[in-house]
């Protein structure tokens, strides 16, 4: 630089460059709204209160894993640039619930953001936010500090305004699959959070509740148990056949946690989920009619999904349409996930 | 500390200090959904990260891909895996 402030430590890392923008701190925020991804769950039953061994249990959602949260924040920052939004989470530690932001979305002259938790807890996550000089509005009457401007004289770095001091950070990669090994038997499915979770280390630190992390949720999961029967046969004297068929699916979002002082962890939580099913029976021989759709090719279940999400389940709590099972049994985007590291008590 | 830079408040608080490693904000990128795209002019610093966000609600129906990316020099060459399934990305580049 041909003149401005450089700070540099004696590893060289540049810690204050006056060329570049800073991210200062915009404030602390909670959230305004909580709400799930509403169940998409339903079937086609037709006359199946027929004699026979015809399979009626479990049509609802019996044994599926429960759903995280989601929590609405409104961040008040006007600017191109997204918000840098931290998490203090609610709790820390090897049982801690995961959580992650899922959503960044400008809406008028506000960010609004969304963060996933894995599980339901009375305490809620808690945000804190920072921008670069030129997005916040904050003001001050403090005449302390040091204060550096770029060759434009634009403000870079303001020590007024709280700079961000990041601790620690790295890069984490969130599991593959987030459930493994069976994913059902018979009428029964089993598809909750089962991955081992990828844990990273960071710089140690005193306190892991003092801790606040920035890592945005780039992963997902989507898998699914299928289930199909049939039968037919002679019963009091009368022909019979049945014929059901299921899906059940979990849409996964990756999220974090604080583990320890030093130990940043990654793993799922489930955003959306889902079960329709088919079930025909007759008292007529005519079995061969009673074939699913489903049975040779899932076409019969495409239709039943469409209708049910085109029913307008998903308009009163404010999340994007759609069925939440967009491809089977993979993931999507789990490889290096930036993290950084703060802590909660250099802004309360 | 022995060596270094603090600045406080004017309680005495400290609001910097170079015992933090602290990253500074080199520059913030978007690719647009379903589209790979080169941005240049990244500035250099020894060392960097980059952090990616999603843009918007992904929806349902999408297998949402992010764009995977490189960093070398002073490009940023950023990749949508897929052609009609890749969400709006927002890179921001921080250096140390």
């Amino acid at each position: 630089m041909a003149y401005g402030l450089l700070v540099t430590n004696d590893d060289g890392d540049v810690l204050i460059d006056s060329d570049f923008m800073h991210y200062h701190f915009l404030g602390k925020y909670t959230h305004s709204s909580v709400t799930q991804i509403p169940d998409i769950s339903g079937g086609s039953d037709s006359s199946v209160t027929v004699s026979g061994n015809s399979p009626n249990q479990n049509k609802g959602m019996q044994n599926m894993p429960s759903k995280g949260e989601i929590y609405i924040y409104s961040v008040p920052v006007n600017g191109s640039n997204p918000p840098m939004c931290f998490i203090k989470p609610t709790s820390t530690g090897s049982s801690a619930p995961f959580a992650g932001i899922v959503l960044t979305k400008q809406s008028g002259t506000n960010w609004e953001i969304r963060v996933f938790q894995s599980t339901v807890t009375s305490a809620s996550p808690v945000l804190y936010c920072f921008s670069p000089l030129s997005q916040v509005s904050n003001s001050t009457s403090t005449t302390y500090g040091l204060k550096t401007f770029d060759s434009s004289g634009v403000v870079t770095f303001d020590s007024r305004f709280k700079p961000l001091r990041a601790v620690g950070g790295g890069s984490i990669t969130s599991p593959g699959l987030a459930h493994t090994g069976s994913t059902g038997s018979s009428w029964n499915v089993s598809l909750s959070v089962n991955a081992s979770s990828v844990s990273t280390s960071f710089t140690s630190q005193s306190s892991a509740s003092d801790l606040i992390y920035y890592c945005p949720s780039l992963a997902h999961a989507c898998q699914q148990y299928t289930h199909e029967e049939d039968d037919s046969g002679i019963e009091s004297w009368t022909s019979y056949a049945w014929a059901r068929g299921d899906v059940w699916w979990c849409f996964y979002r990756s999220c974090f946690r604080i583990a320890s002082t030093s130990s940043f962890e990654a793993n799922y939580g489930v955003f959306a989920r889902g079960h329709i099913y088919e079930h025909k029976g007759d008292t007529t021989n005519v079995f061969a009619g009673l074939i699913l759709g489903a049975l040779t090719g899932g076409a019969y279940f495409a239709a039943i999904l469409a209708t049910l999400a085109a029913a307008g389940s998903f308009t009163s709590a404010g999340v994007d349409g759609g069925n939440y099972l967009p491809y089977e049994n993979s993931y999507r985007n789990t490889s290096g996930n930036a993290f950084i590291i703060s802590k909660a008590s250099y802004y309360d | 500390m022995a060596y270094g830079l603090e600045i406080f408040d004017s309680s005495g608080n400290t609001t910097f200090s170079t015992v933090d490693s602290t990253w500074t904000l080199l520059g913030v990128y978007t690719s647009n959904a379903d589209t790979s795209t080169t941005h240049t002019g990244v500035p250099v610093m020894p060392t960097r990260i980059v952090t990616r966000v999603m843009v918007d609600q992904i929806s349902g129906d999408d297998e949402s891909y992010v764009h995977t990316f490189s960093l070398s020099g002073s490009t940023l060459t950023t990749t949508a895996p897929s052609s009609s399934e890749t969400v709006k990305t927002v890179f921001m580049v921080f250096g140390k």
